[in-house]
């Protein structure tokens, strides 16, 4: 196994700026800051093949390249910490084991994009991390890393941490921004203009996940070619009916099969698998059979799912698929924005219908409504909110259809009901 | 109730306003002009969002739809551009005064190389697009919105009001699936939540389009309602149920596409097929708002905006849309009343006619004044004018009921020199002394766009006005230190010496005088505030040399309510003939006789003011009162008091016994606006026609009908069938007239009176005695929107909005004065006294004592003097009683 890099020193005294700059903290940013300019900073990142970790896998360097630098226009980095999808617990980990690593990515970034304000949007409920970011930033700032000025160089740049109230759509980017500006959380319109043109108060934003963050000085530090080899790295979060969940670091597009066999400690004895989240609830489910499949943007793309946040929620054979789906259906429901009607009306509907099922009043033709009020759904909601219930909810109604008619013809499950981990991990602080 | 009904009427609905303009329209995908802090931030421009033709210069793209060719103008979208063939593209969120938000997912469109349904409201047009609007695929998209819209809506349509004109009806019927699937329980709510006096929303039939969140936000800046909640919880509301806040709240029943949003004033009230449309014009403040009444039988059923793109656009503000009713009111005058043994008893027409044309024959020219004739049509006001000046050579004629300053009155007519909607066009908006939302909401609405195009708002007002968030600079001043104020803007003096006078700081002053030098649209409006004191004349004077001095600059008074406009226009003035001519002019005065075939006296009548000392005098005999209540609205209840009582022959036209047509010798009972036809002026000088909408009461009358009796009378008929004839006559005296036509008033020339032009700094500190006493705060007066005048009293949505009396001050004055929110004080002055609640305000300039016109139990015009200014002293005679508000 290849050497950590993001999660080597994870530790509860990391907030203390002494004990990261003992392993070379910071450096990476006086690097960037002090010899090389941020067009530079840009191309490193671009050359490692970075890619933004907050689910939809955009080239972080890219990203960067598409906001406009036009002179004496603000513009404005934000840091989504917004942490909520389940089963995804890595932003969390780092903020509580390494914030400075965070915070170190966000002033390389900030100085790449002629940033001078920064925000990190930060998961209210992430109380912890709330907790160690801010003494991390304190400290940060009273060494001179952060405020005007820093490292002597000339660069100023300002840092506010912004905590969420609790809703899962503020990590929705747009939402988030609207969130940021103080008003209801509902996605912006996009196209015609995307976060990186018209942003935070309608200013170019660049906007990245908070582990995208933490890879950024390591970019720095190894050289793009070197970051590259080493995997590149990425955080997996391991959750469900595994020995040995959490958040694993390995070379992206290591096989599902040895993550949860190999590095998470396989399945609880005696039990068999039945399908696996390879990228949050938001992925849609895959079977034994699939998971020889690289878990990496492209080769889980090409099977019909995705890695979004990376986040692999294992599930054996304890596990009732209508009960699953009736859960993260609940979970879209209630945590829908409301904004626009297939979200809010279809979510509720598929619901009520999963209710009945699951309280043994189900009808034969409630399969073809689900799957149809599910078609509904797809392809017409505002955001991916709403677009992540239809793929899983269609994919187990094809996988799973007789355990769906069981539940019809008995009213009863014969599965003895196991508490399945989604969000394993999350909320405890 | 059939679409083409819906067509016709006006209603507040995208779609179909839509349709009826032929000009391509584009509905830019920006929403930056929702964000108040937009200032300097590359915002739409008005025109992008009032979804007006772009201009010639943009370039065009050629798209497809549905197998036909269209050219639009770059940045149009494909909603509008399907429309501009015809091609119906459903909606709910969608409205074409807002910005899209894409939100219902109603607008579905297949577009060729696009993997996923797009909303045709949010997609820009594009070069070589091939859109399809009716495909399997985009007819299942749509129905399964639908469907999605119908599982949680009660479909309780034959007990909604919306039912038949209801958007989610029709939809449904066109684009809707024909069978329910829905076999759960439907989300329900407690029923019918009254936000406040006049809004009902029904949460249950609520399909958060988010239009009424929107247009309190993006229309009226008033975030009047808000979403709560999330998700399916999700639901409109306003901060703990308070009653709603807001002067425009109509407009969201207007355009909510579902019975969601309802009008206390119009629930169950009528089906809408019943209703039948006459074609009205608001009478309230003077903006003369294009409007649409519903009549149900002789019932007035509801009052709404009809489209009119220079007014009001598509917009009525709650005065209009809850102030419909008074016509129906039990009180209405049925006959003529004739006082006799002290008592108003009733009479027929021919008694009182009979007295009256006696008192009008054998009374003097110079001892006949007419006050009045703002209330009714223009033909009303131009037959008062023949009857006055052209029979009986009576010049003392003079709308301006409720004024007594400037005087001399000439020089300073009333308006806007411009349509409203230009008020969008100028980067700089000055309001001065110009309470805008309480006196003319809808141009603030005006005011609102242009500020959101990244126009500076720059206030200046004794006290704060609730817009003063959405000005780039806003500050208080000392009464009567407008003309001081307004010369340091204009540059004409050096901030600091205004700043002594006005008691703004001169950084204030300075930074206000560049941000209005700089712009090269600029506009300013000078309101009642500014204008009803003493030193109007030096305002004037400022206002004159703006004018002058600054060729791009337009300057406009903001004064009269109703149909003072047309009775400006037409000459009812004692020194203005029709067409804002003056009457020393010669020609003019030929022109006028040469149509009435009478002579028209030369010398000039007397104001408002004059004719009252005149009657004071014993030189003014006979006082005709027409459609005004001076009793209660001139600014000196003590002088009319006295004019009243030595006068000969009080006469007063009315539809509702008000305190001046109480004091009356003769009373004529008179129709409203809902119940003449005709035409009516506006502040911008336009000309509306008015239809008839039901009839009058008893054996009330017209004005006019009133007039030609008399003249009749006098052995000198009028030869009118119709105000069609009247209308003509009054086409050849003011050339241009004709409906819709705007006869703009001309503007402010600088009084001839140089003396009274000087800023004159008012030679006033507020003077605060011992504890608990004052010797002197200056006493502001101020227009409630929401009033208790006769008419507003009688309309129960308007009645339910007024709020109670109140004299307002400043925290540091009621902590001298040891006075608490909502104590009894008494408020007097040299002339009179009251008693109102107090209302601690820290948005009124101190030292100063504000109370609003317009309320029965606060006879403001006791306090007042017609001479100068007046100051109060105020004290707490009883604590406050009633709990909260």
């Amino acid at each position: 196994m290849p050497d950590l890099i993001l999660t080597k020193h994870l530790g509860p005294d990391r907030a203390s700026i002494d004990v990261y700059l003992a392993t070379g903290g910071y450096q990476a940013a006086a690097t960037a800051l002090r010899q090389l300019t941020p067009d530079k900073v840009t191309e490193l990142v671009e050359q490692s093949g970075l890619r933004g970790r907050g689910g939809a896998g955009f080239p972080t360097g890219r990203k960067w390249k598409l906001t406009p630098k036009r002179e004496g226009e603000t513009r404005y980095l934000v840091v989504n910490a917004d942490e909520a999808e389940p089963g995804t617990f890595k932003d969390r980990t780092l903020l509580e084991g390494d914030p400075h690593a965070i915070l170190e990515g966000a002033l390389i970034t900030a100085y790449a994009n002629g940033v001078h304000h920064a925000y990190v949007y930060l998961r209210g409920e992430f109380f912890l991390g709330y907790e160690r970011l801010s003494r991390a930033l304190g400290e940060a700032y009273a060494r001179g890393y952060f405020g005007a000025n820093i490292l002597g160089t000339g660069f100023d740049l300002e840092l506010t941490i912004h905590r969420g109230a609790g809703a899962y759509i503020c990590g929705e980017e747009t939402a988030l921004l609207e969130s940021l500006e103080g008003r209801r959380a509902f996605p912006r319109q996009k196209p015609p203009y995307y976060p990186a043109v018209r942003g935070l108060y309608e200013r170019p934003t660049v906007l990245n996940n908070a582990e995208t963050m933490a890879h950024v000085p390591h970019v720095i530090a190894m050289g793009p070619e070197a970051y590259k080899a080493a995997g590149p790295p990425i955080l997996y979060s391991v959750s469900g009916h595994v020995v040995r969940p959490g958040v694993k670091e390995l070379p992206i597009g290591t096989p599902l099969r040895a993550i949860i066999f190999e590095h998470s400690g396989g399945l609880r004895p005696g039990r068999t698998l039945k399908a696996v989240y390879p990228g949050g609830s938001s992925s849609a489910i895959l079977l034994p059979e699939h998971i020889d499949v690289p878990a990496d943007f492209d080769s889980l793309q090409k099977i019909g799912t995705m890695l979004g946040s990376s986040a692999i929620i294992v599930m054996d054979d304890t596990t009732c698929i209508p009960a699953l789906v009736a859960r993260a259906v609940e979970f879209y429901r209630d945590e829908s924005c409301g904004k626009c009607t297939p979200c809010r009306e279809g979510t509720v509907w598929l619901s009520q219908i999963f209710e009945r099922i699951l309280a043994g009043d189900g009808r034969m033709e409630d399969l073809d409504l689900l799957d149809d009020v599910a078609r509904n759904m797809t392809g017409t909601c505002f955001c991916l909110l709403g677009e992540s219930v239809p793929p899983t909810l269609r994919a187990s109604l094809k996988y799973f259809r007789d355990e769906y008619v069981h539940h019809i013809e008995t009213g009863a499950c014969d599965l003895a009901p196991a508490p399945l981990a989604v969000g394993a991990g999350e909320g405890r602080a | 109730m059939t679409p083409g009904d819906r067509a016709a009427d006006g209603f507040a609905d995208g779609e179909f306003r839509a349709a009826r303009r032929p000009a391509p329209s584009t509905g830019q995908g920006t929403e930056a002009t929702r964000r108040p802090a937009a200032a300097g931030s590359p915002a739409a421009t008005p025109a992008e969002t009032a979804g007006v033709a772009a201009a010639p210069s943009v370039p065009m793209v050629h798209l497809t739809i549905d197998g036909r060719p269209a050219a639009v103008p770059k940045g149009t979208t494909v909603w509008h551009a399907a429309q501009q063939l015809g091609i119906e593209i459903p909606v709910f969120c969608y409205h074409d005064r807002m910005p899209p938000i894409g939100a219902c997912r109603m607008c579905f469109v297949e577009v060729e190389k696009m993997p996923k349904l797009a909303t045709a409201c949010t997609l820009e047009a594009g070069e070589d697009m091939v859109v399809r609007t009716s495909t399997d695929r985009v007819k299942q998209g749509q129905r399964g919105i639908l469907e999605f819209l119908l599982v949680n809506h009660p479909l309780d349509c034959p007990i909604c009001d919306k039912g038949g004109e209801c958007p989610l009806q029709d939809n449904t019927l066109k684009f809707g699936p024909g069978a329910s699937r829905f076999v759960e329980t439907k989300r329900t709510y407690g029923k019918h939540v009254r936000m406040g006096p006049v809004l009902v929303l029904d949460r249950e039939r609520c399909i958060l389009c988010w239009r009424c969140v929107r247009f309190g936000e993006i229309i009226a800046g008033d975030d009047a309602l808000k979403g709560f909640e999330r998700g399916y919880h999700s639901q409109i509301a306003t901060p703990f149920m308070e009653p709603v806040e807001s002067k425009f709240i109509g407009n969201t029943i207007g355009i909510c596409p579902v019975g969601a949003l309802t009008s206390e004033t119009y629930r169950f009230r009528s089906r809408p097929w019943d209703n039948h449309h006459a074609r009205s014009v608001c009478p309230h403040c003077g903006c003369g708002c294009a409007a649409t009444l519903d009549i149900r039988g002789n019932d007035l059923t509801r009052m709404r905006a009809r489209e009119h793109p220079e007014i009001n656009d598509i917009w009525l503000c709650d005065k209009g849309f809850f102030g419909y009713e008074f016509p129906g009111s039990a009180d209405r005058l049925r006959t003529p009343l004739v006082r006799d043994g002290g008592r108003l008893r009733d009479a027929t027409w021919d008694e009182a006619l009979d007295l009256i044309g006696a008192a009008l024959q054998a009374a003097a020219p110079e001892q006949i004044g007419v006050i009045g004739g703002a209330s009714g049509t223009n033909e009303d006001a131009y037959l008062l004018t023949r009857l006055f000046r052209g029979v009986l050579g009576a010049n003392s004629i003079d709308y301006r009921a409720d004024t007594a300053f400037p005087q001399p009155a000439a020089r300073a007519p009333w308006g806007l020199g411009q349509p409203i909607s230009d008020v969008e066009r100028a980067d700089v908006i000055v309001l001065l002394g110009c309470d805008l939302t309480e006196e003319y909401p809808i141009v603030w609405l005006r005011v609102k766009k242009a500020v959101d195009g990244g126009a500076g708002l720059l206030i200046a007002n004794p006290w704060t006005l609730e817009i003063a968030r959405w000005a780039r600079t806003a500050f208080t001043y000392r009464r009567g230190a407008d003309a001081a104020v307004l010369a340091a803007l204009i540059g004409e003096s050096a901030p600091e010496d205004a700043s002594a006078a006005s008691g703004v700081e001169a950084a204030v002053l300075r930074d206000a005088a560049a941000l209005l030098s700089g712009a090269k649209r600029p506009l300013v409006l000078a309101g009642r505030t500014a204008l009803e004191q003493p030193e109007a004349a030096a305002v004037l004077a400022r206002l004159a040399a703006l004018r002058s001095s600054r060729p791009d600059a337009t300057v406009g008074v903001l004064r009269g309510r109703g149909n003072a406009g047309g009775a400006q226009m037409v000459g009812v003035l004692p020194d203005t003939l029709a067409g804002y001519r003056p009457l020393d002019d010669a020609s003019a005065r030929a022109r006028v006789e040469a149509v009435w075939g009478r002579s028209v006296p030369a010398a000039p009548g007397r104001t408002v003011r004059d004719m009252l000392a005149a009657a004071r005098e014993g030189d003014l005999r006979l006082l005709y009162v027409v459609g005004a209540d001076p009793a209660t609205s001139y600014p000196a209840a003590g002088a009319w008091q006295a004019a009243r009582a030595r006068l000969g022959l009080l006469v007063v036209h009315e539809a509702l016994l008000t305190q001046t047509a109480a004091e009356a010798d003769v009373v004529l009972p008179t129709l409203t606006y809902s119940e003449t036809a005709g035409t009516v002026g506006n502040l911008e000088g336009r000309v509306q026609r008015r239809e008839q909408a039901v009839l009058g009461p008893g054996e009330a009358r017209s004005d006019s009908a009133i007039f030609t009796a008399l003249a009749a009378r006098l052995h000198d008929p009028f030869a009118f069938s119709s105000w069609e004839d009247v209308s003509a006559e009054i086409a050849q005296l003011i050339p241009g007239w004709a409906e819709d036509a705007r006869i703009a008033p001309p503007p402010i020339t600088a009084p001839d009176d140089t003396a009274a032009t000087r800023t004159a700094v008012p030679a006033w500190t507020a003077v605060r005695g011992a504890a608990g006493t004052t010797a002197g705060l200056a006493l502001l007066t101020g227009v409630k929107l929401f009033d208790r005048t006769a008419t507003s009293l009688r309309c129960p949505g308007t009645r339910a909005l007024a709020g109670e009396a109140f004299v307002a001050l400043h925290p540091e004055d009621a902590a001298h004065l040891a006075i608490a929110d909502g104590d009894l004080c008494e408020v007097r002055s040299g002339r009179g006294t009251v008693r109102l609640a107090a209302r601690i305000w820290p948005g009124l300039h101190p030292g100063h004592a504000y109370v609003p016109l317009g309320f029965e139990a606060a006879p403001v015009a006791t306090l007042l003097d017609e001479r100068e200014a007046a100051f109060v002293s105020v004290r707490a005679i009883a604590p406050a009683t009633r709990q909260g508000r």
